[in-house]
């Protein structure tokens, strides 16, 4: 599953990590650890921030984690107006790291900063390109 | 056995094609699911031959054309076999007419049990297939849904319509890593077939290069290669199952 | 001169400002972008005392390239303001350009390579669409893992608007003030884009951009260009009879993506320019009379006054509430107007902010003046802030 098709729009094509996108289409929420010296990334990153090792190995996360912010976004940018307004959020992933998505099915109301939520895989539905992606939702 | 830890559901599944397929799939190692609209006993039988092959088969009334009846009959199979991995829509009636003698009744009865049946359990499937990224279905059509057959309008339409059904199907849930194909038999020695005039038969074998007509098995081994890994790689396809009759 | 004798004389001299220059920042489709920067440029020159042009013997342009049509733009601007055959080049840092430019002008007259260098901030921001412009701003944070959900500048900062609101009982009423503020203090600024006052209720009332951050919330682009002429103080009399010294030079960078910074509630990269130019500077923040800094949004400013000092962290919206920021209060912050009434030509405002702060230290402020200034400070942020200049600034 080529790394293109990770994204509503997708800016970079080609990268070290692209077999991301093969897990995320199987459903799988993947990150790297450093084979040296154990750090964990999400976002993964096949360069080691810490001891700049390159040997790295792909590791599930369960999705689970903590809302850190989010906010609505009004005025989009090119490509996303047609789904405008969106609310991003910033999740603290429980095995570390971070992640920016879309928040999914959680009623406006009930989104408060420090809740427990879960990111899960998702396939663009309702168009024929395939085009992977994933949501905030309730755990 | 490659289906083994599967599930499916077979319309039509307890008579002639259907049955043939229910069995082999069983006898690859799935869990099977037939309806049946009046032919309980003959399902009953069919599952027997499920049980004594080591597999279990559950046996449930439901009209196809039925929506409700379609989504109990879903429940109800996920629920006992813990999942769903397989659909193969295979009930189909005929009402042979040609087309100034043909009743509205006629026309409507086959397109909606052979074309708005089949719609109906493949919306149902693909509504699970979907969630879970996997599964295989397999409709079956007919040669006289690639050609025309005279005294078929309705039929042939039907057939038609399923073959492209599973085309655009196929093109909605490919990337959920579902798999929708059909088989297209020609004429096969089923129980019905066997109330066919000998003359009309003797014509059908003249038509095939292989000189025969195909058993259920022949048909029910391609539809269970279709719903193997070693079929992986091949969707919105049709297979035709006919000897060689139209090529 | 001996090496040791060198090196001890490079780490003492003082470089300061002897000439200044702003333009009018706003819609400025009537120039293009090497005509608008001529503007400053000259004035710079004519605010200098016995300065020729000839006696200038670089230009920096601090400027975001991707904006204009014309590649290679300080190509043009050099050739427009009659700087051949001399060194010219880009320094680019984001929103940040200007004070980046003005650090490298800094530099190249440290190292004694130069002894006289013009710094010209110029932005045209119109020549693309407003929805390219947007496209380009959502590309701000991580293309790879942020852009594809469609994150816009504004979103960016509304992550930290809602985590210090959360965080610290910031409110958007105690955002609204920095706008009143801003706006007052812009309506007395013939050079800024916006000229009228704007009250609590219109700022809290307008749409949302990115909850919680609404339209007056915002900077809005603008096109402008300022510029300033340094030297070291061997010259610097010779120039003017009030050269600033530029005293603390602070230049840190942070993580691109948030999703890699310790917290959503301050900017590391401002944090530690401050540190750094405080204490190259040798003063602390209660010193600091007056301040610019970067308020690209009003969040911005509330977190700038905790990341300087000006106040405790997580009191910035009490700090705009008490007034401390106007003129009267404790450190006068943007009282030009900052980027909200100025508008922000990316590549020219943090030479716009000096020019600011050098008036102000001269005494040239007029209604704006904060009495008896001698020490200034200005706070320029790059993009989300992966960038950060601060600089002190001395009479």
């Amino acid at each position: 599953m080529p790394f293109k098709y990770f994204g509503k729009t997708n800016f970079t094509p080609y990268t070290k990590v692209d077999k991301f996108a093969d897990y995320l289409h199987k459903g799988k929420l993947m990150g790297t650890k450093c084979k040296k010296c154990g750090e964990i990334y999400f976002p993964p990153r096949a360069d080691c921030l810490k001891c700049m090792d390159d040997s790295f190995e792909w590791i599930e996360f369960s999705g689970k984690g903590t809302l850190n912010s989010f906010t609505t976004i009004h005025a989009a940018p090119k490509g996303f107006d047609d789904i405008a307004p969106y609310t991003i959020g910033i999740v603290d992933l429980k095995e570390g790291g971070r992640l920016l998505a879309w928040i999914g099915d959680i009623p406006k109301d009930e989104i408060k900063n420090d809740m427990s939520v879960k990111v899960i895989p998702r396939i663009f539905e309702e168009i024929p390109e395939i085009k992977l992606y994933y949501t905030i939702e309730k755990p | 056995m490659e289906l083994e830890g599967k599930t499916g559901i077979v319309t039509g599944g307890s008579l002639g094609i259907g049955a043939s397929i229910a069995i082999e799939l069983a006898r690859a190692g799935a869990n099977i699911a037939i309806n049946y609209r009046k032919h309980d006993t003959e399902a009953k039988e069919v599952a027997k031959k499920i049980e004594n092959l080591g597999k279990k088969c559950l046996v449930i009334k439901a009209d196809v054309t039925s929506y409700d009846d379609a989504e109990s009959m879903f429940k109800q199979t996920i629920k006992k076999f813990d999942g769903l991995d397989i659909l193969v829509c295979n009930a189909g009636i005929t009402k042979d007419r040609v087309i100034w003698k043909m009743s509205e009744k006629d026309w409507d009865a086959v397109i909606n049990v052979n074309l708005k049946g089949y719609f109906i359990y493949n919306k149902l499937a693909s509504e699970h297939f979907k969630d879970q990224r996997s599964g295989k279905i397999v409709n079956i059509a007919s040669i006289n849904g690639i050609r025309g057959k005279f005294g078929q309008s309705n039929y042939s339409a039907s057939k038609g319509g399923i073959i492209s059904l599973t085309k655009a199907l196929a093109k909605e849930v490919g990337k959920f890593n579902v798999n929708v194909n059909a088989v297209a038999p020609g004429m096969v020695m089923t129980e019905m077939a066997k109330n066919i005039p000998p003359e009309f038969l003797q014509k059908a074998v003249d038509e095939t290069v292989l000189g025969r007509i195909a058993t259920v098995e022949d048909v029910a081994n391609v539809v269970v290669f279709l719903c193997t890994e070693n079929a992986r790689h091949i969707t919105g396809e049709v297979i035709k199952v006919d000897g060689g009759q139209y090529i | 001169m001996e090496a040791n004798t060198y090196n001890k004389w490079v780490k003492q001299v003082k470089i300061g400002i002897v000439g200044i220059g702003h333009g009018k920042f706003g819609n400025r489709s009537d120039a293009t972008v090497q005509e608008l920067a001529f503007e400053p440029f000259k004035q710079a020159i004519e605010d200098a005392k016995n300065l020729g042009r000839e006696d200038i013997d670089s230009l920096v342009v601090g400027s975001v390239p991707e904006y204009h049509m014309q590649r290679s733009l300080p190509g043009v601007v050099a050739e427009y303001v009659g700087m051949n055959p001399k060194s010219v080049w880009l320094t680019e840092a984001a929103c940040a350009s200007g004070s980046a430019a003005i650090r490298t002008a800094y530099m190249s007259i440290k190292s004694g390579m130069h002894d006289i260098v013009a710094v010209i901030g110029v932005q045209k921001m119109r020549e693309l669409s407003t929805e390219e412009i947007l496209a380009l701003m959502g590309r701000v944070g991580d293309v790879q893992w942020e852009s594809i959900f469609g994150t816009t500048f504004p979103g960016y900062y509304a992550l930290y608007a809602n985590r210090h609101m959360h965080e610290f009982g910031t409110t958007k009423e105690q955002m609204a003030l920095v706008a009143v503020k801003n706006h007052y203090y812009g309506s007395m600024n013939p050079y800024a884009f916006f000229q009228k006052e704007v009250t609590k209720e219109r700022v809290i009332d307008s749409e949302d951009v990115a909850s919680p951050v609404s339209v007056f919330d915002c900077c809005a682009n603008a096109d402008g260009a300022a510029c300033v002429i340094l030297t070291n103080e061997k010259l610097a009399k010779k120039f003017n009879d009030t050269p600033i010294w530029l005293e603390g030079m602070g230049s840190a960078s942070a993580q691109m993506s948030l999703l890699r910074r310790p917290n959503l509630v301050e900017i590391p990269s401002a944090v530690e320019a401050a540190k750094q130019a405080y204490e190259q500077a040798k003063v602390k923040p209660s010193d600091i009379q007056v301040a610019d800094v970067h308020d690209c949004f009003t969040i911005a400013e509330i977190m700038a006054y905790e990341n300087l000092g000006f106040c405790e962290k997580g009191k910035g919206g009490r700090f705009i509430e008490e007034k401390q920021s106007y003129i009267g209060g404790k450190t006068p912050v943007n009282v030009d107007g900052g980027l909200k009434a100025k508008g922000h030509p990316v590549g020219a405002t943090g030479v716009s902010m000096t020019t600011e702060i050098v008036k102000q230290l001269r005494g040239e402020a007029g209604k704006r003046q904060v009495n008896g200034a001698e020490i200034g400070l200005t706070h320029n942020v790059g993009g989300i802030g992966q960038y950060t200049f601060v600089q002190i600034l001395r009479r």
